[in-house]
């Protein structure tokens, strides 16, 4: 790790400290309990999660207010959660009600929630990727400081959407942060079937900044600390008018990739972020288990009421699926 | 409204300078709009500056993509397409994200952002630059279509669908970019969804759009005397003004429809389900309909003309339903 990060890292407060980790606890029981409801068929879709990547969805929208816009993935219920959604309005979308953020319309894949700036999930690999840049030039066409980030894949890092925003991004020298999560450090994988010929023929992602004449680098994805600092001097230089920046973070999915149907390795278990994180406040005197124990006890009660307000919501009325092709004049 | 002739061409950039000049919000931008040879947006970047007007990288998908995003926070952007048929290599950005975010999200979200796209044949460009397209785009919900077909009509339908908060597909054809007619110099707005009858007649409805419109009058033309021909232009294709389609028909009876796209599953085919849907009672004789067969578009003049739908195929097709 360069100079710079490594003073950033070191600025860390203790209150930022137990805000990070709180979120990532957050992330991993909301989508503890979204599995529950899986299991039980109360969520009608299968989806992938976001287990083992936590760090990177909270260090990074720990830089961004909700005037700060994300694009995410398949993958999206710790960017949300990390971008602030209500998990009350997150769960009864996922389970396809009435109260839901998008009334049911959207699922996992699809979540908007332009109150937090979570805009959005996406169904297409890649997909959000050009339009987190017409967030970016918003920003910059309005001069207001705003920054956008943009969430993706390995995978999506080849699509051709992807790499013609890094193109335009440079070009345009926008307010973007683009963050690859790069789930396949040791192991090339697709949907969690180890696959024979790679997706990647690079070892680091970010070499591809170069290509496009911006800077970029890689860093361990389950250290939240890092992440913290990675992606606070990206976003800060794109703040003050310096352009894009390329990061990636390797993550391991250490719960596998869809509920139910795949499981992740024994070995990549260790990587998890919130036992790290959770070992090392612990040294440092900032957490004591009985702090522990009452945030853990605070998270569980808050997604166990997310699930009941997402199971005393109707579903949508049928005649909602015809409502809302077109914006109503007004 | 003081009028005076312009092209097809100035009144595109009109409407798209009245609009940047009344909102600060609108922006354009694509492949070489700043250039002084791009008659639709030439001059915009001198007026407004290099912010709100600027050329993209040959990047469709990104700059198609941006635009999406940059509608969703409130801009109104106005993207140019060089050709249409570009946006075949951008379809995810255009019926995916530009079409469907706003349903998906709940009503959450708006894109109201206008595509403009410069399509048609009649110039030996060969079949990756002389398509139609229109029915793809009508095709997915989400998207409004809008093809005109005179200048004034391309000012105020513009003007409606830079000011609409639905994502807009602005189809202009290539051929009519140098066609004058009467504009008045001040902003106006042309619904999305009223079509316009363009000639009236008691014996057989033509619906036609874009350049068709003109080969469609023409043969009303050629057949005065003969027989009654009505032409009917929806100006967009969705929303679609079927109501005046249908009155039409039952004042007339007949019906031909005229469209440079391709004929399967295409605008022709929706018109005459339409009518043999809601109409079927009122017509004397099948739906004809004179449109581009399913072949690319051939390079040479030869072929070309030998497949686009023109003024004396509609002649002969109107005679044949007359029959």
């Amino acid at each position: 790790m360069c100079g710079i990060l490594y003073s950033f890292k070191l600025s860390i407060d203790r209150e930022t400290k137990l805000s990070l980790y709180r979120r990532m606890v957050r992330i991993r029981t909301f989508e503890n309990e979204a599995r529950r409801l899986v299991g039980e068929g109360l969520i009608p879709a299968r989806f992938g999660f976001y287990t083992g990547q936590e760090a990177v969805a909270v260090g990074v929208c720990a830089h961004l207010s909700p005037a700060d816009e994300i694009g995410s993935t398949h993958r999206a219920l710790g960017h949300l959660i990390a971008k602030g959604c209500d998990p009350r309005r997150l769960m009864a979308e996922l389970c396809g009600r009435r109260a839901g953020l998008n009334g049911g319309k959207a699922g996992p894949y699809h979540v908007f929630d332009p109150s937090t700036g979570s805009l959005g999930a996406n169904g297409i690999v890649g997909g959000s990727v050009p339009m987190v840049a017409g967030y970016a030039l918003a920003h910059q066409i309005r001069g207001d400081g705003g920054v956008a980030v943009a969430f993706y894949g390995e995978g999506a890092s080849n699509q051709g959407g992807v790499q013609e925003t890094l193109n335009l991004a440079a070009c345009w020298s926008l307010p973007m942060v683009f963050v690859c999560e790069n789930s396949s450090p040791e192991v090339q994988r697709m949907l969690g079937h180890e696959i024979d010929y790679p997706q990647l023929n690079i070892e680091d992602v970010s070499v591809r900044s170069a290509a496009y004449g911006m800077p970029g680098s890689s860093h361990v994805g389950w250290d939240v600390e890092e992440v913290y600092a990675a992606a606070g001097a990206s976003i800060r230089r794109a703040r003050e008018g310096g352009g894009p920046t390329l990061l990636e973070f390797k993550v391991h999915q250490i719960e596998g990739n869809l509920e139910g149907r795949l499981e992740a390795r024994e070995e990549e278990r260790r990587w998890c972020p919130i036992a790290d994180f959770r070992e090392a406040l612990t040294r440092e005197g900032i957490l004591t288990p009985e702090a522990e124990a009452r945030m853990l006890d605070e998270e569980a009660r808050m997604m166990r009421e997310a699930a009941e307000f997402a199971m005393r919501s109707p579903p949508p009325e049928p005649r909602e699926a015809f409502k809302g092709v077109f914006p109503e004049v007004g | 409204m003081a009028l005076r002739t312009i092209t097809f061409a100035e009144a595109l950039n009109e409407a798209q300078r009245l609009e940047m000049r009344r909102d600060p919000e609108v922006i354009v931008f694509g492949e070489n709009v700043t250039s002084s040879w791009r008659a639709a947006t030439r001059g915009l970047k001198e007026e407004f500056g290099k912010e709100r007007v600027r050329d993209a990288p040959i990047t469709e998908t990104a700059f198609i993509g941006a635009g999406v995003g940059a509608a969703i926070l409130g801009l109104r952007p106005v993207v140019e397409l060089m050709l249409v048929d570009f946006s075949l290599v951008a379809m995810d950005q255009i019926l995916n994200q530009m079409a469907k975010t706003h349903y998906m999200s709940g009503e959450s979200v708006r894109v109201p952002m206008t595509l403009r796209a410069i399509y048609g044949a009649g110039t030996s460009s060969g079949a990756t630059h002389s398509e139609s397209l229109q029915a793809l785009f009508a095709h997915m919900p989400g998207l409004k279509v809008a093809v005109p077909s005179n200048p004034f009509d391309a000012k105020g339908l513009l003007t409606s669908s830079i000011r609409d908060d639905a994502p807009v597909i602005f189809m202009e054809h290539r051929l009519l970019y140098d066609m004058e007619g009467e504009v008045p110099e001040e902003a106006y707005a042309v619904p999305l969804g009223v079509a316009n009858l363009v000639r009236e007649g008691g014996d057989v409805t033509v619906v036609a759009t874009g350049l068709m419109v003109g080969e469609a009058a023409r043969a009303a033309d050629d057949l005065r005397g003969e027989v009654g021909v009505e032409v009917v232009d929806p100006r967009t294709i969705v929303p679609l003004d079927e109501e005046a389609i249908l009155s039409s028909i039952r004042r007339t009876g007949r019906l031909v429809v005229v469209d440079e796209d391709y004929e399967r599953c295409g605008f022709s085919a929706e018109v005459a389900a339409i009518a043999a849907e809601k109409g079927f009672s009122h017509l004397e004789a099948p739906v004809a309909r004179v449109a581009t067969p399913n072949v690319p578009i051939p390079y040479s003049p030869a072929l070309e003309r030998h497949v686009l739908p023109n003024r004396e195929k509609i002649v002969r097709t109107i005679r044949n339903v007359m029959h």
